[in-house]
């Protein structure tokens, strides 16, 4: 049975709004709705630009609606997490009076069956507004715009950045030569794939031969050796970032196994100071106990298993120039 | 050896010369990279080609869907890229990896392009991935969904007298070749007015298609599938600025490729949703004569990033087959926001 890894990625951005839309969302923090003058068209929300011309547009803003006429909808009946109400609702095409295009929002309506073409809506406002289209939660029936209780009030300075954070979860297979590799790694065993056609060896799992784009099977694994020789080195400086644990200055080491063409990128190393680090530096593989097994956060993690890392075995350095160059 | 001019630019004779497949599933327990590697060695064995006789690759995917910053990297691994090779990508279906093939193979200095286009929907969930790629402003941080919108476009279509409820379900019938339309009817809306019936499967799967020019199309395969026309347009970005009963990108992309010089036969559709195959046969005036998606189309198999690059593999099908004309088109984007018109033939 394959094995399947589930991950959430999250991008917290940061935008930037420009003079159009940054002065839309400043407006919708004072419960008013800014459309722009585009010939004879008022377009809500506001581009920068003609939408079909491309044209630059001045920054001539109208004031429209609130209260706005039904063009279109669809009934939403499970709504998802990303949705802005929680129980079934529409979303519906809605030209505010004095606009001449429709904005896309969500109508709180209830039932479908209150649902029509020609429904007059008007905005819910939040209580607390940030500057982001969903200051207006929904769109309710009526010529009555409604506030939430709280209304803490228009923003102080012109709004120029919102945040989004989209957040993303993955379930991916895990290849079954990785799961070989970690196993191997157990054991303390560093395996590897020898590719039958150009005899190359890969480590880390990969369970194909990128050169000749065929599958490496277990009737191609190999034992790797636990020495090996630093061919290059970064020393990063960790800046914060959501996730990121280290705080002080660490080592990334590429590591040349004996008597292969198999370089180990990235790799941490151990009870070495990031000082201390040459390239041509003898290393010797070092291996989670059972117990830092437990600790996910330890290890290379990935196919590397139980590897944590590499440290120094003692041996004199090798004196090689071409040694630099060999990172893959 | 021009087919068509544009200005001072003469197109090269080239076609499609053959093409592959992945099995279509709802689900499958290999990665990006094995789909491609096993699809790119099966395109390229019905040719006696092998990984060295390629010239250029142009490789279609989407970090979204993957969940992976630079996914096409480890795709890479499926095409032998050593030593070095001519490679592109496009985040875009494999449809627009060919436009652009298509475009490197008209200098004139190599001979054989290789294009995908993969995907693995199910390693997400599409429907709380699209509304991340749509207007980042106004449109994702309300959650606006893709079945959302081709609801709103099925209203506009419907309303304008080019659908209805009846003729969607007739399309899904046909597409997947089983059903009964009273009783498809009979269903609950999933997004009025769209049924179930009416959305595309989720679908994990790839593509491969080669393309050869000139003389060594003609000693690669009997028949080419030469390309007479490719084009493609877009539209503004955000659905409620369009005209969403009409879809003014295919029909001038459809004009530019020459869809109105000879009658075509065949015609494959990148119609997702029912409604979509309705509007793009008025939008493109195909009459009853034309036999539109004899594949299924979209709507019986839907792997995103490789649905429009099928479209010209089985709109190819029909020229090796015998066939004088087909059209394929490919989309991207909601409610048919940008779209792709390839015309191909038989000499």
């Amino acid at each position: 049975m394959t094995r399947f890894v589930e991950s959430t990625i999250t991008f917290p951005y940061k935008r930037s709004l420009g003079p159009v839309v940054g002065a839309f969302m400043t407006a919708l923090t004072e419960k008013r709705i800014l459309g722009i003058r585009n010939g004879n068209q008022i377009l809500v929300p506001p581009m920068e630009w003609d939408p079909t011309t491309g044209a630059e547009l001045a920054p001539d803003f109208i004031e429209v609606g609130p209260v706005g006429t039904v063009e279109s909808w669809t009934w939403v009946p499970t709504p998802s997490e990303q949705h802005p109400l929680r129980h079934p609702f529409a979303f519906a095409l809605i030209r505010l009076d004095g606009a001449t295009t429709a904005l896309l929002h969500a109508v709180d309506a209830g039932t479908s069956e209150r649902m029509v073409d020609g429904l007059r809506v008007a905005p819910r406002w939040k209580g607390t507004r940030v500057g982001r289209i969903d200051d207006i939660g929904c769109f309710v029936i009526g010529e009555v715009p409604e506030t939430e209780a709280n209304d803490t009030g228009a923003a102080q300075e012109p709004v120029q950045r919102m945040d989004y954070n989209a957040s993303i979860t993955y379930r991916n297979p895990v290849p079954a030569a990785t799961d070989r590799a970690v196993v191997a790694s157990r054991n303390h065993r560093l395996l590897g794939l020898r590719c039958p056609r150009c005899e190359r060896v890969y480590a880390g799992g990969r369970g194909y031969c990128p050169i000749d784009a065929v599958e490496l099977g277990p009737e191609c694994e190999v034992d790797l050796p636990n020495v090996g020789t630093i061919t290059n080195f970064a020393i990063v400086t960790p800046v914060s970032y959501p996730g990121q644990t280290e705080t002080e200055p660490f080592v990334r080491a590429f590591v040349l196994l004996d008597g292969t063409d198999v370089v180990i990128g990235y790799s941490p190393v151990i009870e070495l100071p990031a000082e201390e680090v040459r390239v041509g530096q003898r290393v010797a593989a070092v291996w989670a106990s059972p117990a830092e097994e437990l600790d996910q956060e330890g290890g290379m993690g990935g196919a590397w298993g139980s590897l944590l890392g590499w440290m120094p075995n003692g041996e004199p350095d090798v004196d090689d120039p071409d040694l630099v160059n060999r990172i893959f | 050896m021009g087919t068509r001019e544009a200005g001072n630019a003469i197109s090269r004779d080239i076609a499609v010369v053959g093409w592959a497949q992945t099995d279509m599933v709802r689900h499958t327990d290999k990665s990006e990279t094995q789909l491609l590697m096993e699809v790119i060695t099966d395109a390229l064995t019905q040719l006696d080609l092998t990984r060295s006789d390629i010239d250029f690759t142009c490789l279609g995917s989407c970090d979204y869907i993957t969940g992976q910053a630079f996914s096409f990297v480890s795709n890479l691994d499926a095409i032998g890229a050593w030593p070095p090779k001519r490679d592109s990508h496009v985040e875009m279906d494999g449809a627009w990896a060919l436009y652009e093939a298509w475009l490197r193979l008209q200098e004139g200095d190599i001979e054989i392009a290789v294009v995908t286009g993969s995907g693995r929907s199910s390693t997400g969930d599409p429907t709380l991935i699209y509304p991340m790629e749509m207007d980042p402003y106004f449109l994702a941080p309300l959650g606006a969904d893709p079945l959302t919108f081709a609801a709103l476009q099925a209203r506009a279509v419907i309303a304008a007298g080019i659908a209805n409820e009846r003729s969607m379900a007739e399309v899904a019938m046909r597409s997947r070749g089983k059903g009964d339309v009273d009783e498809l009817l009979a269903t609950e809306y999933l997004r009025e007015p769209l049924r179930r019936h009416d959305v595309p499967p989720i679908t994990d799967g790839a593509a491969a298609v080669v393309l050869a020019t000139g003389q060594r199309a003609r000693q690669l395969v009997e028949r080419p599938a030469y390309i007479a026309g490719l084009d493609h347009r877009t539209e503004c970005h955000n659905p409620s600025f369009r005209v969403l009963d009409d879809s003014p990108s295919t029909r001038i992309a459809a004009e530019a490729a020459g869809l109105g010089d000879a009658p075509i036969e065949v015609a494959e559709l990148q119609a997702a949703f029912s409604h979509e195959e309705l509007l793009l046969r008025r939008v493109l005036e195909l009459d009853d004569g034309v036999l539109v998606n004899p594949s299924g189309g979209a709507l019986r198999t839907n792997p995103i990033m490789a649905t429009g690059l099928c479209r010209i593999g089985y709109a190819a099908n029909h020229i090796f087959g015998g066939g004088n004309r087909a059209l394929a088109h490919a989309t991207s984007g909601p409610c048919l926001q940008q779209n792709l018109i390839c015309i191909l033939e038989g000499r």
